[in-house]
Order: C-alpha cells, then structure tokens, then sequence
C-alpha cells in the first residue's frame, strides 16, 4: 500500500502502536552488532525457542541498542500496564527465568536495570507504558542515563529497526509529510539554518548553507550523499544510528532532496559494515513499498530514491572528494578544492552533489517536526544541538552517549562515565578519532564543541572520545595514531607521505631510547609542517596527537630521550 | 609573447591586477596564479603543475601565502586562480620554513636526483635531517618524486592507462599493473618527456622500445617502407593514423617523417611536370 496522505500515514501509525504495544507481553532483544558481539543473538535464539515450543502468546522482536554497551545484551520487556523494564547482562541461560517471570506479570528482578514508564520520542509521540514494579530503578536515575539527553538516539534501543510501522509508530515521516505537502523548498532551508545545525562529520559546516549552496546552482542533475563512511577506529556512533533506527537517516534524506532538488541519494557505506547494510537494504525496500521513496511522493509528483554504494574501508575514502572518486570507481584519493562538491564539474559524475553525514541527516526530521526554535534551545550558541559519542578506551562505563553540545568532558568521562576503569585515575581523552588531540584531565573543564576542542587542539571529528588512565603511555600512544594514519595515507602529497613516515620513525626511536633533544624539536617542526602543508584533512590534522601531547605531556617525553 | 600580445590575439578573459610581493602584474582573471609567475619570472618552485593537465596540488613546493581581509593564508599557486586585487607573497617565513622541511624530505625520497639537489640548493636546502630511501631494486633509480606527471600524462593526455600508482601511503609507487609488461602503453615516452626529475628511463634497441622503468614493457617500432629504420612505435602509429583523414593516411602510414617529406616533394615536382599519377 503506498502512503498518499496524513490519513494513510494515521492509519500505519496504528498498525505499528499495536506492535509497539502489543496488548500481550512483548520481548525486546538488543541485537545491534554490539549486542550480537555479546551474545545478544544467542538470548534470542533461546528466547524463541521456548515461545516457539509451548506456543506461548509472547511477542518477541528485535531492536536496536540503548547506548549502554557495557550492559549489554540488553533486553526490554513491556508488559500491558507496566512500564518498560530493561534487563541487563542476560545470558541465554536467563531465558526460562525470564519467560516464566512474564508469564507471571513480572521479570526477573536481579537482571532488571532500569525501568521506563513513559518515553518520549521527541517527534510529537509519548509512549506511555504504565506503572509499577517500585523497586527497579528509575531510568531517569540512572547515572549513564541521567546526564544525557536524547534526540538522535531517541528510538534507538525501543523499536525494531526491521520494521517500518514502528517508526511510523512513534511519529516517524510525519516530518517528510509535512515538509513536502506543507512547506516549500526554501522554508525547509530556512528552518535548518535556523537550527544552527553544524555537520557532524568532523568540520562543522552548516548545514543548512551548504543546502542553500546546493540548491541555489543551477543543474539539470544533482546528488545528495550520505557519509557513512566512519573509519575511525573507536567510532561507531553511525553504525549505530544506521542499525538501530534506520528509516531516521531515510527521511532526513528524502527532506533534503526535496529541499534541495535532487532525485537520487546515495548512502556511501563501509562493507564492514554488513548488520547496517542489510537494515538499511531492508528499510529502503519497506520505505519504496509504502511509496515514501520513487515516483510522485505522497501524490506531490516529487521523485526520489536512493542507492547504496559501498565502500572498501579506506579512512581517506570519507574525505569528501576522495569519497566522490571511489564512488565513480576511481582510486580514493583526494583532489585540491575547488571545485568543491557543490560545484558544477565538481561532485558525483560532475554534478552538483550535497554530501552530509549519517547523524547530520538524523537531525533534520526533527528540526521539521519540533521547529527550529525548539531546536536551538538544545546545546550552546552556534553550536546548537546534541552530538552522539562514543565513549571507550579506559573509561568504566563504556558505550554510546548523546549529550547537548557544550556539555563539558568531565560530565561525559566522570559523571556518565564514572570515571577509569577498574579504579584508575583518568589521565587525558582523545577527541575526533585518530587525528584529534589528547586533552589532559585539568583541562576537563572544557565543553564539547567545535570552537573550544580546537582551542585545546584537538577536533570534534565524527564523535569518537578514547579515554587513557595513568597507566596509558602518551608517547606510545601518539605513536599508534601516527602509525594509523601514515598505513591510511593515500600516497598523494609529500607532507603526509613522507611527513608521517618519518614522524613515525623518530617516534620509533623515541621509544626505543635512541632519541635526542634534537629529535624532539624535529618531531614538532616537522609535525608542524604536515599540518600547514597537506593536501586534505588526513594529512592537515594527522599530527595532532603529537602535537598535543608534546605540549601537555613533555615530561613522558623528556624522559625517553637523551639530553 | 607578452601578456598584452596573448590578449589581443582576442581571448575573452578580463584583465586584472595581482600584486605579487608587492609588485603589480596584469593577469586574465581565473589564470592560475602560478602561470602568471612562471611568465613574469618569479621563482616559485613546483614540481607537479603542468598546463596541460587538470590541476593537481601534490608537491605542494608551489605554496605561497594570499593575504586576505589583512591575514596571510597559505595556499599552493598552482591551483588558485587569480581574481582583481589579489595579494601574494612567495617569500614569506612561513613559506620558508615549511618549504625547506619539504625540501628535506625530497631529499630522502629520491636522494639520487640531481634535479631535486639543485632546487633544493637554490632555496637554500643542502643537508636533510630525515632518513634518506634507497632501495636498490627501484625501477626509477630513486628519483621518483610521486608528482603523478607520467601517470597523468599516460590517461590524461595518451588516454592509454598504462601506469598508475600502485599501493598507498609511503608505500606508494608508480608502474605496470601487478608489475607486468604493460598491453596498453603506447611507447609514446611521453612519461619521459614530463617527468621532472628524469627518472623515467626507455632505450630503443633495433626493432623494439624498451620502457625499463615499466616492468620492461617492450613496444615493437615500425619500419619505414622507403629507408628500413624503425622510427616510431607501431601501437603509437596505429593510434595516430586513426585519428586522421584516409587519404593522409596511406601516405603517412608507410614511411618515417623523413622519408614522407622527400615523397611528398617529389610529388609535388612530378605535378608541377606534368608526370603526375
Ligand atoms: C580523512 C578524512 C576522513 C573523513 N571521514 C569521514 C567519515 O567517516 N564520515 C563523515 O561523515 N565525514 C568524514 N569526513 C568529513 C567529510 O569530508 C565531510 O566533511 C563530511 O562528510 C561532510 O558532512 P557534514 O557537513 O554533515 O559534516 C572525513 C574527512 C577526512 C579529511
Ligand atoms: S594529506 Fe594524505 S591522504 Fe590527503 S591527499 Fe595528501 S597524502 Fe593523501
Ligand atoms: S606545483 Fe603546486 S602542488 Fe605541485
């Protein structure tokens, strides 16, 4: 059936409530790849195997992850009148237990986390669960939970990402709805500029200017790409964003085309990938079925569809320019802008061609259903919003955390973090994947977002925040970032090519107790020099993890060399 | 010619004014600013900029500083186009600094080319602190800067793709594909012509060309009908006479350009005698 109108879309919106909140109890499994890394798959198995057996009138489903990595497997359990209760650690060992608790009306106390007994999903839907089981906790006072606030990650964790009715459920296209039967193209323009909404893949940019620029040139053809990319290594806010809640990433785009004219998008994703791959496959398919994607959308005559084109896991392939080359099947090696993307000759097979990342187009849905004005009370002035980060390395509490921007990294590293693991002390964070700076614990002070991480000299990046305890060697790992991004280097200019090889060897030295004083000062002028002189963000921010700790680390240094 | 003689010849480009190091120079608006100083013969070394090519911006020697809104920007000449009222300087400490460092490390990627010594020295660069590569097996006698001239030259300009870059990173290279007797080139030697640092190397031995930097691709040489010698290679030819009318072609296509040159003026007394075929 194909999705003509508010009406129609009113009418799916039931079909998904009824699965959402399925009247009989209903069995939720985490199974985004990090709750299949855990096991996540084998508590469904199990799960399904006793169901299937005694027939039992039990709903069980699949969803995305919560963001509590460390818990994981997760599981949630909603049973009629109650509120939603999630379990955590559950091994497939845990299944009877938890079949015959539901069976009863309850769950299984000594698994249970948290409990919800309303959620919202921001977009003008408010789940209401019920009321009960007084001794689990509230998901509000829950520490990890506490300090974060949800946007992007909304429905991640609650709904099945394989099943369009429930993101329909909880108000999901009803933003595409409104902005293409209710708004024209440059009003919806206006709104995302009006947010304040900055790319979240690393620089910043406005987004909304950039569709403007988009927009504005003059094509018979234009593009718009979805960077999916995601290379750096501790990184895997879109992986998530793309597994647990896919048809968010697919509105956002099917606005954005109509905003700025495009008929065709394309999501540019890493094979490794494959779980986000299959969701997003799936979710393009169900999304065309009810017609939200191909010929005359919702009876507007606007055709729009989008393709998947992957990508063979290079890091410089989500350069925007190299990205453009792989696609066209090319080597994936940057080219000097201008042309700039925007540009006619300049983006996919020479047309204008609009590239935003995974958790840019995630933003805009909302933006259209809440209102820029609601959009911009969220995090700081020009840095408006909340950002998704991955929080790993040394820190207790790992996983996906989503904070308004401004947020200081003490709240992210001790407050949700709750600081080192196993009781260590944290000694630095490192921002923005392995090209960003190592920040040291006295500057924890500083809020997250763009201007201030790089005043401290490090980026946002795409959102990855490793966190290193004291008993983290900051020249070793200044090393392996080097080591990172000189294996990642495409080859094209001298600085990177040659700069980080032999930056890498003198770190080499420097470990081994060979260096000198005189290595030091080369090290920096030479890290100095890539920075100024390379072709492309690889190479301009690659040195930085030297740079930074050489400045807030010397003494590591100093005493690894010969005077 | 001068700037105003390559104007006049009717070019529709607007006349600008760039100062460069604190003199005026006129400029078409959207020349690369580089060309301009090429022709007005300000030193600013590059080693990847070749007019004929898409720009490129690997070398990155060609960087000079732009001073916008008071504030000095670096960028490399070779792909800013000028607009009125630009201002550049070449000679800037910045520019200085970071171009020796780069300097230092050409020497060590191709510690054998003589060319890249005697740039480096003219900026003032002799000695490199970095440690130098020499690998003994290297097809370009390790001299290979990676500016990418031959291989852009190869699909650009000859449209043959027979070179590329092989691996990524400091591991980078240039050759055949796996290494192999190329089937696609040409043995034009337009690789050689361009290649800055003359590490290109092919030597034609009777009846073949040998391209040794290139995995010893052999390219057999056409023989000229009139005098025996082998004068160009046949692939190169054959690319050539497709491209041109029929009637050309059966003259071209037999003799070397020596020999076509006698034919042709013999055919031209035997018209004007009235012995004509
Ligand atoms: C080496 C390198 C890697 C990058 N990798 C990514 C990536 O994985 N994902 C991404 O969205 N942007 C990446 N970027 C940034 C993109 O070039 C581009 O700025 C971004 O996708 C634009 O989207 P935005 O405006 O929504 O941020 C990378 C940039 C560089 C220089
Ligand atoms: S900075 Fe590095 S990755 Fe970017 S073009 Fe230069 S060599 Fe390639
Ligand atoms: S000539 Fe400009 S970068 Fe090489």
């Amino acid at each position: 059936m194909k999705i003509k109108s508010v009406t129609d879309l009113v009418a799916k919106k039931k079909v998904g409530l009824q699965k959402i909140l399925p009247g009989k109890p209903r069995i939720a499994v985490g199974l985004a790849t990090c709750g299949i890394a855990v096991g996540g798959d084998r508590v469904y198995e199990r799960l399904k195997e006793i169901i299937d057996k005694d027939r039992l009138d039990i709903t069980l489903t699949k969803v995305g992850c919560i963001g509590y990595c460390k818990e994981e497997p997760l599981v949630n359990i909603t049973i009629p009148g109650k509120p939603l209760v999630i379990l955590h650690k559950v091994d497939e060992s845990d299944a009877e237990e938890i079949i015959r608790s539901v069976q009863n009306g309850g769950v299984p106390y000594d698994r249970a986390l948290c409990q919800v007994p309303a959620w919202d999903h921001v977009t003008g839907c408010v789940m209401d669960y019920g009321k009960g089981f007084d001794r689990i906790p509230l998901y509000d006072n829950i520490p990890f939970f506490q300090h974060q606030k949800k946007v992007i990650l909304r429905d991640a964790g609650l709904i099945n990402p394989e099943d369009i009715d429930e993101y329909i459920a909880i108000g999901g296209y009803f933003s595409a709805i409104k902005a293409l039967t209710g708004m024209d193209p440059d009003s919806i323009i206006e709104e995302v500029e009006k947010s304040g909404l900055r790319g979240r893949g690393g620089a910043g940019f406005p987004t909304g200017l950039k569709w403007r620029i988009t927009r504005d040139v003059k094509a018979d053809k234009k593009y718009i790409i979805c960077n999916a990319d995601e290379g750096d290594p501790g990184a895997y806010m879109n992986r998530n964003e793309m597994e647990s809640d896919p048809h968010m990433l697919i509105e956002g785009m099917i606005i954005g085309a109509f905003a700025m004219g495009a008929a065709e998008g394309l999501i540019y994703i890493r094979a490794e990938y494959p779980l986000a791959i299959k969701r997003l496959t799936l979710a393009i398919e169900q999304a065309r079925e009810y017609g939200l994607l191909g010929k005359d959308i919702f009876s507007t005559g606007f055709l729009f569809d989008i393709r998947i084109a992957t990508g063979a896991g290079a890091f410089v392939c989500g350069e925007s320019t190299a990205l453009v080359a792989s696609i066209e099947g090319r080597t994936g090696r940057p080219h000097p802008r201008p042309p700039r993307l925007t540009d006619i000759g300049g983006g996919l097979f020479g047309y204008p061609t609009d590239l935003n990342n995974v958790e840019t187009w995630c933003n805009i849905p909302v933006i259209i259903s809440n209102g820029s004005g609601w959009y911009a009370t969220i995090g700081a002035r020009g840095n408006t919003g909340t950002k998704v980060f991955s929080l790993v390395g040394k820190v207790d509490r790992v996983g996906l955390v989503e904070v308004p921007l401004g947020t200081t990294l003490s709240t992210i590293v001790s407050d949700i973090g709750n600081g080192g693991a196993n009781n260590r002390k944290v000694k630095a964070v490192q921002t923005g994947g392995p090209s960003g700076g190592c920040i040291p614990f006295r500057l924890f002070d500083t809020p997250v977002d763009f201007e201030s991480l790089n005043k401290a000299g490090s980026i946002m990046g795409s959102g990855g925040i490793v966190v290193m305890d004291e008993d983290t060697d900051m020249v070793d790992i200044a090393r392996y970032f080097i080591n990172f991004a000189t294996g990642e280097s495409c080859g094209k200019c001298v600085p990177c090519r040659e700069g980080l090889k032999h930056a890498l060897l003198l770190l080499n030295r420097i470990m081994a107790k060979k260096g000198t004083k005189q290595d030091l000062e080369t090290l920096a002028l030479l890290s100095d020099t890539i920075v100024a002189t390379s072709l492309c963000g690889l190479g301009q921010t690659a040195p930085n993890p030297v740079l930074t700790t050489l400045a807030y680390f010397r003494d590591e240094y100093d005493a690894l060399v010969k005077p | 010619m001068t700037h105003e003689e390559v104007s006049s010849m009717g070019t529709a480009a607007k006349l600008v004014t760039v100062t460069i190091n604190g003199k005026k120079y006129g400029a078409d608006e959207d020349e690369i600013l580089l060309s301009v100083a090429v022709r007005e013969k300000i030193a600013i070394p590059h080693l990847c900029y070749e007019a004929s090519l898409d720009p490129y911006g690997a070398c990155r020697l060609c960087m000079v500083e732009v001073v916008r809104h008071g504030k000095r920007e670096m960028v490399t000449s070779c792909t800013t186009r000028v607009t009125d009222g630009l201002e550049v300087v070449t000679d800037g400490p910045e520019v200085v600094k970071h171009r020796s460092i780069l300097f230092e490390l050409y020497l060590a990627e191709a510690p054998k080319s003589e060319v890249i010594k005697a740039m480096a020295a003219r900026y003032g660069v002799t000695k490199t602190r970095f440690l130098k590569k020499i690998d003994t097996t290297d097809s370009l006698g390790n001299k290979c800067i990676l500016c990418g001239l031959c291989v852009r030259a190869c699909n650009e300009l000859m449209g043959a793709g027979a070179i590329g870059f092989v691996n990524r990173g400091p591991y980078t290279v240039v050759n055949t594909p796996y290494f192999e007797a190329s089937r696609d080139c040409l043995g034009c030697g337009a690789c050689v012509k361009v290649c800055p640092t003359n590490a290109v190397e092919m030597e034609d031995q009777k009846n073949e060309r040998i391209m040794k930097s290139w995995s010893n691709t052999r390219v057999p040489l056409a023989q000229c009908d009139c005098c025996g010698r082998y004068y160009a290679p046949k692939a190169l030819a054959a690319t050539i006479l497709a491209r041109v009318t029929p009637s050309l072609k059966e003259e071209i296509a037999r003799c070397c350009p020596e020999c076509r040159g006698k034919l042709i003026a013999k055919k031209e007394i035997l018209a004007k005698t009235g012995g004509a075929r």
